[in-house]
């Protein structure tokens, strides 16, 4: 990096000049003038600087041809300054140039005349200025343009017109202005398009055709806005990929809300006061990985999944859903996370065909027993929340092949025993809250456990015994000397245990019966 | 402890990590410095990070897509790196099945 003889472009100097003194210029003609204050553009700078960064100075305005000695210039970036005019002529000459950087500056209006011959133009960056007018003509010259950034401005519509004669237009973010709607062929002639932002919006109303022309597009970015019914308009865009509509106003998702879509792998709608949710939306989205739906509290039946094969994570809760088809594993064969909480099922079916699961959440529902194959066959899962329901009855086999499960939960249920028949690797279990069981637990069968809540603290004697790696050494040596019973050796090694039996330890006092 | 003058385009900074606020409309990026996290603030955020606007927060955010040097946003690559060809705001170091090259702006067509 060097900073050779300052002077003039061609004219008349034995050493061409290659630099500014008040920027750092590289061999290649890449030339960094940023931050440095500037409240114009350097002369001096070599005819063959192809980069120029004139970012987060102080310039206020472009004059006729400032550049014209640059015709090579291929990137010209002046984000970060206070340009607030740009003459119509400031950018002439400038026929090799893809890259025009203009955010973060106090533009009021597109600057039209002077991009009107950039014929290399691909991306334009024009976010984070104060524009609210943008003229028809603006882009019209730009036939290579791809990217265009028009987020953060004040704009009230989608510009229509300017847009029209776009075809190479890949990539357009317009969020983060002030759009009210979204009329009918909005972007009709954006065949190109992959990527389409209007986050951050105040989008209430959307023609059903608003999206027609867009058959390219893959993401559509709608969250943040106030929209009362669901987009529609979505379903004249066959290759969607990736939507969300989250943060808006939307109460229902209609039957076959997504049955133009098949190629949609994420949905995100969360945060949205949804009440209805038709059976149908979800069907036939093959690369769809993940679903959330939460808080459609007028939902009443489990939405229909035929054909959504590729599932790995399903939440669904908040609802009035009382029952699970029984064919639910049928097409979920890849489901890892299930989470059906905080809904009203009172049966659930056998997740045999899931066998991948590692995680269900089945808390805050009404189910009252647990059948011999509800979790026949999961191998894989890990955690198991069916706290605070109305469990009477589990069947002793019905944990036989849960060898992996670590985490159990089945507080606040109406229990007498719980089987432990398979949970070898089990660490952690809760079963506090289900007054009914007030038999003593046998440790022996949890050989893993390491902590575990109960319904009563006298319930804690079987495990305290070897509560704690100090303390059970010391119980070792006292078991040894006293010849007690080989089988406590093998009892677990439980760290903790609760309501520990209390200060006084019962446990060794009242011959163990806390009923004394 | 607040730096008596924080960095250009900072609202409120600390000498331990730098920017902790940036001004209105710029974006913050957190680059590493051994353990430590400067923060700093830009107008355009560097190679191989894009900037995401949102309500509360302008940030650089490390671009993930393979062999793409700038970013347009998570999932579409504005410029891939030297000698890919793009498509659909992705790079290949050739031409997907049924498209054909152009050199002259480094795409895939068809």
């Amino acid at each position: 990096l060097c900073i050779l003889q300052h002077g003039a472009v061609g004219q008349g100097q034995s050493t061409p000049a290659t630099c500014s003194p008040l920027c750092r210029c590289d061999e290649d003609g890449g030339a960094d003038c940023s931050g440095r204050g500037l409240t114009a553009v350097p002369s001096g700078l070599s005819a063959f600087t192809y980069y120029l960064d004139l970012s987060m100075n102080n310039i206020t305005e472009l004059p006729a041809n400032v550049f014209r000695n640059l015709p090579y210039l291929e990137e010209l970036r002046l984000a970060g300054n206070d340009l607030s005019y740009i003459h119509p002529e400031a950018l002439s000459g400038l026929h090799q140039l893809k890259v025009l950087m203009l955010q973060n500056n106090q533009l009021r209006t597109v600057p039209s005349a002077a991009l009107r011959n950039l014929q290399a133009l691909q991306s334009l960056r024009l976010d984070a200025n104060h524009i609210t007018l943008v003229p028809d003509n603006s882009f019209e010259g730009l036939q290579q343009l791809r990217h265009l950034w028009l987020d953060d401005n004040n704009l009230t519509e989608v510009p229509i017109v300017p847009l029209r004669h776009q075809g190479n237009l890949q990539a357009l973010t317009l969020a983060l202005n002030r759009i009210t709607r979204i009329p009918d062929s909005a972007f009709a002639n954006l065949s190109s398009l992959v990527v389409l932002h209007l986050h951050n919006n105040r989008i209430q109303e959307m023609g059903k055709n608003c999206f027609a022309g867009l058959e390219n597009l893959e993401t559509l970015d709608l969250n943040f806005n106030n929209l009362k019914t669901f987009p529609e308009a979505i379903q004249s865009l066959p290759k969607l990929k990736e939507l969300g509509f989250h943060s808006n106003n939307i109460a229902e998702i209609p039957e076959g809300a997504f049955h133009r879509n098949p190629l949609l792998r994420t949905i995100h709608l969360y945060d949205n006061p949804l009440s209805f949710v038709g059976i149908t939306a979800f069907q036939n989205l093959s690369d769809l990985h993940s679903l959330i739906l939460r808080g459609a509290s007028m939902m009443k039946d489990f939405p229909s999944l035929t054909g959504t094969v590729n599932l790995e994570s399903l939440t669904l809760t908040g609802t009035k859903i009382r029952s699970l088809p029984a064919e639910l594993c049928d097409d979920l064969g890849l489901l890892r996370t299930l989470d059906l909480s905080y809904n009203e099922i009172e049966e659930v079916p056998s997740f045999q065909g899931c066998g991948r699961l590692q995680d269900i959440s089945l808390q805050h529902n009404q189910i009252k027993q647990i059948e011999r194959d509800t979790f026949q066959g999961l191998s894989a899962l890990r955690v198991l929340d069916l706290s605070r329901n109305q469990i009477k009855f589990i069947h002793e086999d019905a944990f036989l092949s849960l060898s992996g499960l670590t985490n159990m939960d089945l507080s606040l249920n109406s229990l007498v025993s719980v089987p432990t028949a398979g949970l070898s690797s089990l660490n952690q279990l809760k079963l506090s809250g289900n007054l009914d069981m007030k038999n003593t637990l046998v440790a022996k069968s949890l050989p893993k456990l390491r902590s575990i809540s109960v319904p009563y603290a006298y319930q804690c004697c079987a495990f305290t015994a070897r509560d704690g790696p100090g303390s059970s050494a010391g119980e070792e040596d006292k078991s040894k000397a006293t010849g007690e019973d080989e089988d406590m050796d093998r009892m677990p090694l439980v760290v903790h245990c609760s309501p520990s039996p209390g200060a006084f330890k019962p446990c060794d006092y009242l011959l163990g019966s806390w009923m004394i | 402890e607040v730096v008596p003058s924080c960095s250009s385009g900072c609202e409120n900074c600390s000498e331990y990590n730098g920017c902790l606020k940036c001004k209105p409309r710029l974006f913050i990026l957190l680059e590493r410095n051994d353990i430590r996290q400067i923060g700093v603030c830009l107008a355009a955020c560097p190679v191989g990070y894009y900037g995401m606007r949102n309500r509360d927060m302008n940030k650089c955010t490390p671009c993930k897509i393979e062999n793409c040097e700038t970013c347009f946003s998570r999932n579409f690559c504005a410029k891939c790196k030297e000698g890919m060809y793009s498509h659909r705001g992705r790079c290949y170091q050739s031409c997907p099945e049924g498209l054909s090259t152009v050199n002259s702006t480094m795409e895939c067509a068809g």
